[in-house]
């Protein structure tokens, strides 16, 4: 089943472009709306079915879902019965066939189709909640209480939010980069440190500071959509050990993401769980409170972009480069690469693979040698990480090129990939003199069952067995030998 | 493939047809009111945008005598949109904003037309052209000039070319006005060429000649619907669905179409219409000089042509060419000059019916069932 | 018949006779087994890495 699932998703990323669309991270990433989905499956259908009873709930995991799979949720949302699976898979085409099986088994394992094999219905919670969210109406109160008008205080303008959650964001980021080089920027708070140590992005070595790992070097590349996830993935396995209820987590975080930007919400209404989770929340950056004891709340762009697909970030210039829009990165077939940024966490990353000339107020030069990327390949960073980074930052002027990239360097980067591992080694035994034929094949073929052979010959009647074979190897050999005498 | 996608809606809002829609009567055994249409039309609108948030919706009204940008879902300005909906715990804020916008200004609209006595067509083509246009400039302009209109789409760092998928729904009540035959088939023309489907679904009155053609030639589906009161499982089933999706989940369309043509002198939709040798106008009874390109034909043919017009019709004759009214006219040879005379079944169907088959079975799905109704939605 | 504790290198050609040639200076390997694959000194593996990565960049050329 998990096979077939993932069959689906290269399917749909084989049809978009990898690259042209800057909001979807690259082809080697896996793409992490995804990634909630798996959590939820993992899920009881008593938390499921908890969550889905409120509408704003339902409304966020319905877009989390693939097309297909929102088209037959919609297609029985206004059904009264249960239809029969044939009267629905009468509307698929044949192309559509296997896709249209693997949504059922998504939508069934998200308990939102509870038997896709017989009558097709929706989970009752769910149609009901997701009815409410449609029409509106309800008594839920799940789309955020709004606060009242504070003349005193007045709400923070869309600007202000979007230039304290880009703050926030790049604290923990340029926090992360910055680590190996010993310098060290504003720390982000405790829990934002043990949620990155958590999630091994980052490792403390006996104690010593925080260090970035090579998982954290590869979370750098990643689009901030992506990134955001995975550590709000982190926080939500956190949240399970730490005793909070999943449920409330969970609708929280869906809860603002149909907030709107520029509003403020009020504390009143969400439980103590909730209450609590506002400081990890105001360190994130999703959301904004003038002080600890806020009684009001505003969420902010990477809360409001949480369930879409839009930039979550206002631009990633930075605030003093606003007039630009995402891409900032021109790269030459020469290896040159102008970056029109005066942003010190994207100068940090890209210091991660290239290796920096001069800098301007408004421009970094520099250029991929084989000496920076050997460095980043050594962070545990891919060819095709450093490859997928420069086409999403890629700058509007380089849009024009097809390829975006000039084929040469993206073809060099990958052969420095490759030259790296030119030598593969593998720790065992290597299992020689035999004593006759027999004997050889004999051994050969007990290691063989146990899949431990990583080379052989019959000729001069050898093998190489990996290390974790050896010792049943041995007790075979003994045995043989003790049977023998 | 899941990429946000544009919708265009146009309401056919003419006050007749739907005041004739909403009385039940022998005719009319399925009788809807603009008000319940309305909200099965909001729940509609707002699966469109729950299944993206990206996803970006134009609603036009074409009233009688003019058309109406009713709501857009790029420019909502949040000042506007803080004086019309107050903020309310229970609904998805866009949501309500979509709704409640539409609803006042079509009440505003309709208030406004009360005063006139005499109704004028519904300006059904001029909302249509409009909405071409707008997902034109949407979808041409570049990023430059988008930076300068502050549209949600400039702000979320969208490319002009994320509006992809652009389709068209009419919803129409009223029937075909041949006057707008021209103007109609142009804007079928630049809808092909921008890509554009154009899905139809006809609510109320006979079916529409026209709307047939504008779906057929554009891949969208036209549906006739037999049960409105099904409305809004009709409008989830078979236009929810974006023209990308729609490889995987097959939408009804029609098996029969109606391709005939209006005549440019008398604007009325003939069987067998005389197509100008040089600029393909197309005239309901053999005429001596083209009205469009003032070509002469010679005065034998002519005689023989009406000799020849009704009731024979040598079969072979029909394979003519498309319709076009094209206003370039190439300069005309001068040696043939005839009017031939043609069925108007235009070109880009396999099977054209010449008769004036009105396909009723238009509302039968591919797979030959119809959407499965629901009795009421909301 | 005897087991030898060792490390299996998997290589291209070119990377085999250079490992032959360090060979000749410090002994390590163990076994030569064809022209991909050589076993040699299990502690001796970071060494051949470093004195190998030294010849290979001495192959390369640099645009500074």
């Amino acid at each position: 089943m998990r096979r077939r699932r993932k069959g689906i998703y290269s399917r749909v990323k084989d049809k978009t472009m990898p690259g042209l669309q800057t909001s979807e991270p690259g082809p080697s990433t896996e793409s992490t709306s995804h990634a909630l989905l798996g959590f939820l499956q993992s899920q009881s259908q008593n938390t499921l079915t908890r969550l889905y009873q409120r509408p704003s709930s339902c409304l966020s995991v319905f877009r989390l879902l693939g097309p297909l799979e929102r088209q037959l949720v919609m297609n029985l949302l206004w059904m009264d019965s249960a239809i029969p699976a044939s009267m629905m898979s009468a509307w698929i085409t044949r192309e559509g066939r296997k896709p249209y099986e693997g949504s059922l088994s998504i939508l069934s394992k998200l308990h939102i189709l509870p038997n896709p094999t017989a009558k097709l219905a929706l989970n009752l919670t769910f149609k009901t909640s997701l009815r409410h969210a449609i029409t509106g109406g309800g008594t839920s109160g799940s789309f955020g209480v709004p606060a009242d008008r504070d003349s005193k205080h007045p709400s923070p303008s869309i600007e202000a939010l979007d230039t304290y959650a880009l703050e926030r964001w790049e604290t923990i980021l340029h926090y992360m980069v910055s680590s190996g080089s010993g310098r060290y920027p504003n720390r982000p708070s405790q829990g934002v440190l043990l949620l990155l140590q958590r999630s091994g992005l980052m490792t403390s070595v006996q104690g010593s500071a925080l260090q970035i790992t090579s998982s954290g070097f590869q979370f750098l590349l990643h689009p901030p959509h992506a990134q955001l996830w995975e550590l709000l993935l982190q926080y939500l396995h956190m949240a399970e050990e730490r005793q909070m209820d999943l449920v409330e987590v969970l609708s929280f975080l869906f809860m603002l993401s149909t907030m709107e930007l520029g509003r403020d919400y009020s504390v009143e209404h969400l439980s103590q769980t909730q209450t609590a989770m506002l400081e990890d929340l105001r360190d994130y950056g999703i959301i904004w409170q003038r002080r600890a004891s806020s009684r009001r709340f505003s969420p902010t762009r990477l809360a409001t972009t949480l369930t879409s697909s839009a930039p979550p970030l206002p631009t990633a210039g930075g605030a003093a480069s606003n007039t630009q829009g995402q891409g900032f990165i021109v790269l030459e077939t020469n290896y040159r690469i102008y970056a029109y940024t005066d942003n010190p966490l994207q100068i940090a990353v890209l210091n991660l693979f290239i290796t920096m000339k001069s800098r301007f107020p408004n421009l970094v030069v520099g250029a991929i040698t084989r000496e920076s990327v050997k460095k980043a390949l050594a962070n545990g960073i891919t060819a095709d990480q450093i490859i997928s980074y420069l086409t999403t930052h890629a700058h509007p002027q380089m849009r024009k090129n097809k390829p975006l990239l000039p084929v040469t360097v993206q073809d060099q980067v990958r052969l420095w990939e490759l030259e790296k591992n030119r030598v593969k080694s593998q720790e065992g035994y290597l299992y020689t003199a035999f004593a006759s034929q027999a004997d050889y094949e004999y051994v050969l073929n007990y290691a063989k069952q146990l899949d431990v052979v990583l080379w052989e010959s019959a000729a001069k009647r050898c093998f190489f067995g990996s290390i974790e074979g050896h010792a049943n190897i041995r007790g075979f050999i003994e045995r043989r030998t003790a049977g023998n005498v | 493939m899941d990429k946000a996608s544009h919708l265009s809606i146009i309401l056919d809002l003419s006050p007749t047809q739907w005041h004739l829609f909403a009385q039940p009567s022998p005719t009319n055994a399925h009788p809807l009111s603009l008000s319940s249409f309305l909200s099965q039309l909001f729940a509609f609108l707002n699966a469109h945008i729950a299944c993206k948030d990206e996803n970006t919706l134009t609603v036009y009204g074409a009233f009688p005598g003019k058309s109406i940008l009713l709501y857009s879902s790029v420019n909502i300005t949040a000042s506007s949109s803080e004086t019309e909906a107050p903020a309310d715990a229970n609904t998805y804020r866009p949501f309500k904003i979509l709704d409640s916008t539409i609803a006042t200004s079509i009440s505003q609209q309709l208030d406004e037309l009360s005063e006139m006595n005499e109704e004028a067509p519904v300006s059904l083509v001029s909302a249509l052209t409009k909405s071409l246009c707008y997902i034109n400039r949407n979808s041409n302009s570049s990023s430059e000039s988008l930076s300068k209109t502050k549209t949600k789409l400039e702000e979320l760092g969208v490319e002009a070319e994320a509006m992809l998928d652009p389709r068209v729904l009419i919803i129409s009540v009223s029937p075909d006005q041949s006057a707008a035959y021209i103007s109609m088939m142009n804007s079928i023309f630049s809808a092909q060429k921008l890509k554009v489907t154009i899905d139809v679904c006809k609510l109320y009155g006979p079916d529409s000649v026209f709307l047939q053609q504008a779906a057929h030639l554009t891949g969208g589906s036209y549906i006739y619907l037999e049960r409105p009161d099904a409305l809004l499982q009709y409008l989830t089933m078979s236009f929810l669905p974006p023209p990308s999706l729609r490889t995987l989940i097959s939408v009804p369309t029609q098996d029969k179409i109606d391709f005939r043509a209006a005549c440019f002198c008398h604007k009325q939709i003939v069987d067998i219409g005389f197509v100008c040798s040089v600029c393909l106008s197309i005239f309901c009874k053999p005429v001596p000089v083209c009205s469009t390109c003032r070509t002469k034909f010679p005065m034998k043919t002519l005689q023989r042509l009406n000799a020849m017009k009704p009731p024979t019709l040598p079969s072979n004759n029909l394979s003519n060419t498309a319709n076009t009214p094209s206003p370039a006219a190439s300069p005309a040879p001068s040696h043939r000059r005839t009017p031939s005379m043609t069925g108007t079944g235009t070109a880009g169907a396999n099977s054209l019916p010449r008769s004036s088959t009105i396909g009723r079975g238009a509302t039968t799905g591919t797979n030959g069932s119809a959407p499965p109704r629901n009795g009421d939605g909301v | 018949m005897k087991a030898i504790k060792g490390v299996l290198l998997t290589c291209d050609s070119a990377v085999k006779q250079i490992l032959l040639a360090l060979n000749e200076k410090g002994s390590f390997i163990i076994e030569d087994l064809d022209d991909y694959h050589v076993v040699i000194k299990a502690d001796e593996e970071w060494r051949v890495r470093r004195e190998l990565e030294a010849e290979l960049e001495k192959n390369t050329y640099s645009l500074e």
